[in-house]
C-alpha cells in the first residue's frame, strides 16, 4: 500500500514505538498513580517521564501542565470548555475542523459568543487584522489550527499570540498537523494552551491526546476518580488530575514517548523537508495533468505542510479515493470533517481529494501516484 | 534518622518536586499518603530524611509553585 493519508494518522510507525507498547503492555500493566506498590510507581514514572518530554518539546519547562486526553478532539473540548462560560466571546479562524467547530457551536447554543475570523491566504498581516476586527471586550479566547488539514497553509500563530498577549485573551492552538514535524514553541509563540493529535507528526498510536494548558481553566467537562484526594466531591484543582479523570491511555503514552525521541532525533528540519519536498513533487504532476483542478499555489517552506487537495473534472473526490485505492494508494475524499475550510475554498459541494505525506513516504510513493491519478482522470 | 512525606496531593506534583530537590541536592523519592485517609484522601508525595532536609525542601517547592499539603513522619 502506497500510504498518502498521514494528514489523518501516520500510517506507519516507527519499530521503536511499537516495541515501546508492546514493553509497556508486557511490563508495565499496572494503573499508573493509584497505587503504591513497585509496577505502580514504575508505570507513573513512565507517564512522567513522558510529561517532560511533551514539556520539552513545547517550550515549557512544566510537565505538570501536560494533560493526556483521549485525543487532540477531546482536548480542545477541555480546552474550549473549560475557559469559556455563557455570556464570554471567542474568536475561531475560518478553516477550523470539526473537533473545534463542532464544540463551539455547542458553546454559541449555551450563551457564547462565537465569530470566524477571515484566513487571507498569502498575507498573513491581514489574517490578523482578521481576528484584531473581531475582539470585543468580552473576548476571553482566541483560538485556531496552526495549519490547515484541507490545504496545507499554515496560520501566523505568532503573530495571533502576540496580539492575544497585548489584549490579555487566552491563546488556544490546535497544532494537529504540526506538532512534529514543523517547531511548535508555546513559549516563542505567546501560545497558552496547546492541543495535539500525537498519533499524526509524532508517529504515537491512536487513542492518545495532548493539552498543554498553561492558563486557568474555570471549567471542566469530565469529573472522575484522579488517584488524588479522593474524599474531595470537587474535581481536583490542579493540573494534569483536573483534566485526568479515569485511567490514562499508558500503552499509548509509552509510544507518545518513543515517537517523541524519534523525530528529535532526527536533523533538525529533515522531516519537514522530506515531506513537503514529497508534496512538492506531487502538485508538480497534478498541474502537468489534464483534468485536475487544484486549489492552492506551489507548497513553499514555511507558508505550506504536507497537505494537499485536488480534484478531477470527470470524478467526485470519494469515486477518486475508491479508484486509487484499486491501485494499491491510499488517499481520502470528501470534506475532511472541516466543512469550513471547503467552505472558503468553494468545495463545500464536491469535497476534494487529499494527499498528506510523512515521514515514511518515498520519491516512488509520489511516482506511483501520479501514474495512477493519470489514468483516472482520462477516465 | 525519621523519614517525613510531603504531602502534594498529585503524583505529578510528587515527581516534579522530586526531580526539584534532587537537582538541589536533597535525597528525595515518590511515595504515598499513608494514614489520614479521611483528612487528605488519598495521594502522593516526597519522602525526604530528617527535619532539616524536610525545611529545605519547604522552600525549594514553594519556590516551584509546588503545594504542600501536609508533612507527617511516615516509615517507607
Amino acid at each position: 500500500m502506497v500510504y498518502l493519508d498521514n494528514a489523518a494518522t501516520s500510517g506507519r510507525k516507527p519499530e521503536q514505538v511499537i516495541r515501546a507498547v508492546d514493553n509497556a503492555l508486557r511490563n508495565h500493566s499496572a494503573n499508573p498513580g493509584r497505587g503504591g506498590y513497585r509496577a505502580a510507581m514504575s508505570a507513573a514514572e513512565l507517564i512522567f517521564d513522558c510529561r517532560k518530554k511533551v514539556a520539552d518539546l513545547f517550550g515549557t519547562d512544566r510537565p505538570d501542565k501536560v494533560c493526556f486526553t483521549a485525543g487532540c478532539t477531546e482536548a480542545l473540548n477541555f480546552a474550549l470548555k473549560g475557559a469559556l462560560s455563557p455570556g464570554d466571546h471567542v474568536i475561531a479562524s475560518s478553516l477550523e475542523h470539526n473537533a473545534a467547530a463542532r464544540p463551539l457551536y455547542a458553546l454559541s447554543k449555551r450563551g457564547v459568543g462565537v465569530d470566524f475570523a477571515e484566513v487571507i491566504f498569502g498575507d498573513d498581516d491581514a489574517t490578523v487584522r482578521s481576528f484584531e476586527r473581531l475582539i470585543k471586550r468580552n473576548t476571553k479566547v482566541i483560538m485556531c489550527m496552526h495549519a490547515s488539514n484541507v490545504t496545507g497553509h499554515i496560520l501566523p500563530i505568532g503573530k495571533i499570540g502576540k496580539l492575544c498577549r497585548e489584549r490579555g485573551i487566552i491563546f488556544i492552538v490546535d497544532a494537529a498537523q504540526t506538532a512534529g514535524v514543523i517547531p511548535v514553541d508555546m513559549a516563542e509563540n505567546c501560545i497558552d494552551i496547546l492541543c495535539t493529535a500525537p498519533h499524526k507528526g509524532l508517529l504515537a498510536p491512536m487513542g492518545v491526546g495532548v493539552m498543554v494548558c498553561l492558563a486557568d481553566l474555570p471549567n471542566t467537562v469530565i469529573e472522575g476518580g484522579t488517584g488524588s484526594m479522593s474524599v474531595s466531591r470537587e474535581q481536583p484543582a490542579e493540573l494534569p488530575d483536573r483534566f485526568e479523570s479515569g485511567t490514562v491511555n499508558l500503552p499509548g503514552i509509552a509510544g507518545l514517548s518513543a515517537g517523541i525521541d524519534f523525530v528529535r532525533s532526527r536533523p533538525s528540519g529533515s522531516i519537514y523537508k522530506h515531506e513537503l519536498s514529497l508534496i512538492t513533487e506531487a502538485y508538480d504532476g497534478l498541474a502537468a495533468t489534464r483534468g485536475i483542478r487544484l486549489y492552492t499555489e506551489r507548497p513553499e517552506p514555511g507558508r505550506f505542510m504536507p497537505v494537499l487537495s485536488f480534484n478531477t473534472d470527470n470524478l467526485s473526490s470519494n469515486e477518486v479515493a475508491a479508484q486509487l485505492d484499486n491501485y494499491g494508494i491510499a488517499v481520502r475524499g470528501g470534506l475532511h470533517c472541516a466543512p469550513n475550510a471547503h467552505r472558503r475554498i468553494g468545495t463545500l459541494d464536491s469535497g476534494t481529494v487529499r494527499i498528506s505525506t510523512g515521514y515514511f513516504n518515498t520519491r516512488a510513493d509520489i511516482a506511483s501516484f501520479i501514474a495512477a491519478i493519470r489514468k483516472i482522470a482520462r477516465r | 534518622m525519621k523519614k517525613y512525606l510531603i504531602n502534594t496531593g498529585t503524583i505529578t506534583n510528587a515527581a516534579r518536586g522530586r526531580d526539584i530537590l534532587r537537582k538541589n541536592g536533597i535525597s528525595a523519592y515518590v511515595g504515598t499518603v499513608k494514614g489520614n485517609i479521611a483528612g487528605a484522601g488519598c495521594g502522593y508525595g516526597i519522602i525526604v530524611t530528617g527535619m532539616p532536609a524536610v525545611e529545605r525542601a519547604r522552600q525549594f517547592l514553594k519556590a516551584n509553585g509546588i503545594k504542600i499539603i501536609s508533612v507527617a513522619e511516615t516509615v517507607k
